[in-house]
């Protein structure tokens, strides 16, 4: 791995700004919109795998996320286990899905990949819905305990932020290592030229699968800490809409790229936010701005900083794959 | 066909097979790579070169017959599964990675044979640095050999042809093979470039590895390589050394022969 | 038996329904390689046109509404091809296209949420009411909806084969480089698919209204199993996503009747991914 200087200044910076914002803030509402924006941070990366890097359109992130924080919140709330073991169920939740999605990802691609996620991620909201003995049904689950060490619980939204702070770090770190190995160079082969990838020894389905699978423990691993943090979940918001809000972060940090993941999250969380003021119409500007993005610049915020050479390759090797 | 060859096969087709829906493509093709050879597998357009290659290297399954690597069938492998027994291939359409460098391209050719696992990767932070410095110093090795340092942060489609079908070629060699399979090398190459690819692939060979070629270029085939089968409507109609094979009535008729008519025809026609 | 065959003919409304769905996207897709995930949102657009601006809103006679509305949605669907469909059509990936579709579908609800409010409301006189055929009793939203849809995939299958715009909308979808060399003029051509599209959802959306109310949900789940009956009879074959359209509200009305109704709308997923796994070019894909 190859980590130079300025890189490296800009995440210990990063790191240093995340840390000490919090002690500036004492409006809970803020501070519950930067644990919101960790919790993105998180599947907005492992989405990255999958979509950004391996070119597999994934639109089930809302069904992967729930079944993330349904495994966690019942065991917990059900059967009393501690929190962290849900948190250790949710990321085995997350290798069953990533395996049953990325079968179906050695057969189809393109749009036809991007239905059978659908699929999948409305199977879950109904059965979410309509199960109701398991899952509570449309009320959802309640009284979800918070994560607790050494018997100190983390309770107010200051002590949960650094918590998920110290995990989005170990995450987001994991995965820039993992593009910027072997591993992140196979992703992009894989999307670049299949047939190469065989010839070169590499079993695709082993790395398509592996994409998937680290999709699918990323953001169940995200759905668990949500569910611990907020303390209730129902399934009425996981739809169509929640999964592409990832793939909209995705696409307007850049794809690909880790820091590009970590601004676009950032953005896609905060911004609405920012543009509160305009009331009712506060939603149809941003989307408007989204739609500006994705039109004038579908690199990503990322290609304003780093040049645009490599980022139109890339889009020019997927095209020449395309559909 | 008598074969007088000495020494240890490196290749053997038995009576390959390959039919598309009831057009046969390849024929009951039987061959015998002898190692330490450069061989070459020519034939008029259509003749069924680029479908052996496919079906040996794995990328078409065969429908009847065998195929060996040495001692290991590899007839019914996957494709990446034959790369594993030290084979390695090139591609007639440049088959490169387009978003990445020409170095990372060449990192990705040697990824099976560095053998930490994904999870061991998460752990083992020092073995992950150290293999990914083996691979950058094993990409620079290759990359310095095939003359091509300076380029190693470029991108192939800043390149010109001659220089990707170098890095792929580059990339090829990156898994240590023991045995390459060329496709058409030559095609597409000006003359200075085709002279300086075939003093490469000379070089690849005399650094010990054994090359298989499927080329239309008869200069290319006649300078390098020692032993050719000739197929024909999939099926095999000669196999010698290139100087007997120049000779051979049979060969010139279905392949030089034909060309050399046209030309004289269209010669005529133009005059 | 009369049940059954009123079972049947709810079925096939609803198949009709999910027909024309499959219609309406497939024209897009043919045209320009782009699955508009906004189509629901067109279907929502002409439905609150339709109730909302010319029955409620202008006082107009449904059928002047209906005009209204369907030219509407026309040139409605023109702009967006200059506007959003023909630049994203130009991107590098599927991927940036599939997101511009969805983001101008949310541009699209949201405007509508802002125009005609975020209240459901219905229209009393339309389409209400059932006839009896014997001891047979037909909902006339139904009747009308099997009538009209018929006529249009009849019109459409017309259009497509005998006039020289709908011969010349296919070639273009075969291959607009030849189209263009041909002297078809390509973008005017795909605006003029798109705003075709348009003008079915903004029939499907006239027709769904004693159904479903006229609300912000109210195309979501057709819209999605829309895409499910195209997949289940033949993705981008107009036939295909009509045979799978039916096939899917028959299978889906009769299916509730072995399944606790609530899991009807798994059905078509369920389907959905069987097929997608097993049969990616659904029943009709061969014929192509």
């Amino acid at each position: 791995m190859k980590v130079n200087k300025t890189s490296a200044l800009i995440a210990v910076a990063a790191i240093a700004l995340a840390a000490i914002l919090p002690m500036f803030i004492s409006n809970n509402y803020h501070l519950n919109l930067m644990i919101q924006v960790l919790i993105n941070i998180i599947i907005v990366v492992g989405l990255n795998f999958i979509t950004g890097l391996t070119g597999q359109m994934n639109l089930g992130t809302a069904g992967i996320f729930s079944m993330g924080a349904y495994t966690s919140s019942l065991l917990a709330t059900r059967l009393g286990i501690n929190p962290w073991i849900c948190l250790i169920a949710a990321v085995g939740m997350g290798f069953l899905i990533g395996m049953g999605l990325g079968y179906p990802s050695l057969r189809v691609s393109g749009v036809y990949l991007a239905l059978t996620t659908i699929g999948f991620s409305e199977i879950v909201r109904i059965l979410m819905t309509n199960l109701t003995g398991l899952t509570g049904g449309a009320l959802g689950v309640t009284g979800i305990p918070p994560f607790s060490i050494l018997g100190h619980k983390f309770q107010t939204n200051k002590e949960i932020y650094y918590l998920y702070l110290v995990i989005a770090i170990i995450l987001i770190f994991n995965a820039y290592r993992i593009v910027n190995s072997k591993w992140g160079r196979a992703f992009l082969a894989v999307k670049d030229n299949p047939d190469a990838v065989e010839a070169g020894g590499i079993n695709i389905a082993s790395i398509k699968i592996l994409a998937f699978t680290l999709a699918a423990v990323y953001a169940t691993v995200a759905g668990s800490l949500y569910a611990h943090y907020v303390g209730f979940i129902n399934p009425s918001a996981y739809n169509l809409e929640y999964s592409i809000n990832y793939v909209v972060m995705l696409v307007i940090g850049g794809i690909g790229s880790v820091p590009g993941n970590v601004l676009g999250a950032i953005l896609v969380t905060l911004v609405p936010e920012l543009l509160r003021f305009m009331e009712n119409y506060y939603w149809l500007v941003f989307s408007i701005i989204t739609l500006l993005f994705v039109i004038f610049l579908p690199n990503g915020m990322v290609s304003l900083f780093k040049g645009k050479k490599r980022e139109e390759k890339a889009g020019k090797g997927a095209q020449a794959n395309g559909r | 066909m008598a074969d007088n060859r000495e020494g240890k096969s490196i290749l053997t087709l038995n009576h390959v097979t390959k039919r598309f829906s009831g057009l046969v493509a390849v024929n009951d093709l039987s061959l015998d790579m002898k190692e330490r050879t450069i061989h070459a597998l020519i034939g008029p357009n259509g003749a069924g070169k680029s479908t052996a290659i496919n079906m040996i290297t794995g990328l078409l399954p065969l429908t009847e017959g065998e195929i060996y690597h040495e001692d290991t069938k590899i007839s019914g492998m996957n494709a990446h599964q034959i790369a594993r027994t030290s084979c390695s291939r090139t591609f007639q359409n440049l088959k490169l990675y387009r978003s990445m460098t020409v170095k990372e391209n060449l990192m990705m050719g040697n990824m099976t044979d560095r053998k930490q696992g994904f999870v061991p990767f998460l752990f083992d932070i020092k073995n992950a640095n150290k293999e990914e410095k083996l691979m950058n110093e094993k990409a620079d090795q290759i990359l310095e050999f095939m003359g091509l340092k300076d380029l190693a942060g470029e991108y192939p489609a800043n390149m010109p042809y001659g220089k990707q079908k170098l890095t792929e070629l580059a990339r090829s060699l990156m898994s240590d093979p023991r045995l390459l399979f060329l496709d058409e090398p030559a095609a597409g190459l000006n003359p200075s470039e085709r002279v300086e690819f075939v003093n490469i692939m000379l070089k690849v060979f005399d650094s010990g590895i054994d090359i298989f070629l499927i080329e239309h270029n008869m200069d290319v085939i006649m300078n390098i390589s020692n032993y050719i089968t000739v197929i024909n409507f999939g099926a095999k109609i000669a196999e010698s050394t290139p100087e007997e094979i120049q000779q051979d009535p049979v060969v010139i008729k279905a392949y030089l022969g034909d060309r050399y008519k046209q030309n004289m025809a269209r010669g005529a026609s133009n005059a | 038996m009369q049940v059954f065959v009123q079972l049947l003919i709810t079925g096939i409304a609803m198949g009709f329904i999910y027909a024309l769905v499959g219609i309406e996207y497939t024209l897009i897709w043919n045209a320009t390689g782009l699955l508009n995930f906004s189509h629901d949102k067109f279907i929502l657009f002409g439905a609150y046109m339709f109730a909302g601006t010319y029955v409620l809103g202008l006082g107009l006679p449904p059928v002047l509404a209906i005009l209204f509305a369907v030219l509407t949605m026309f040139l409605f669907g023109i702009v967006s091809a200059f506007v959003i469909f023909n630049p994203l059509s130009k991107l590098s990936t599927n991927l940036f296209a599939v997101i511009g579709t969805v983001i101008l579908g949310r541009i699209m609800i949201e405007s509508v949420r802002l125009i005609w409010g975020p209240l459901p409301f219905t229209l009393d006189n339309f389409l209400r009411g059932s006839i009896h055929f014997g001891s047979v009793v037909v909902s006339k939203a139904h009747l009308v909806i099997i009538v009209v849809c018929s006529l249009i995939t009849a019109g459409l299958q017309v259009f497509f084969k005998t006039t020289k715009t709908g011969k010349a909308m296919r070639c273009v979808s075969e291959n607009k480089t030849a189209a263009s060399l041909m002297g078809i003029n390509v973008p005017m051509n795909i605006a003029f698919t798109i705003g075709l599209s348009a003008i079915v959802c903004a029939t499907i959306g006239i027709l769904v209204i004693p159904i479903f109310n006229v609300e912000l949900q109210m195309s979501s789940m057709i819209g999605l199993k829309g895409f499910a009956s195209g997949v289940i009879g033949g993705f981008g074959y107009l036939p295909g996503a009509i045979v799978g359209g039916i096939l899917l509200g028959v299978v889906e009305i009769f299916g509730s009747m072995l399944i606790p109704s609530v899991y009807k709308d798994c059905l078509s997923f369920v389907l959905l991914i069987i097929f997608l796994l097993v049969r990616p070019s659904g029943i009709l894909g061969n014929k192509r």
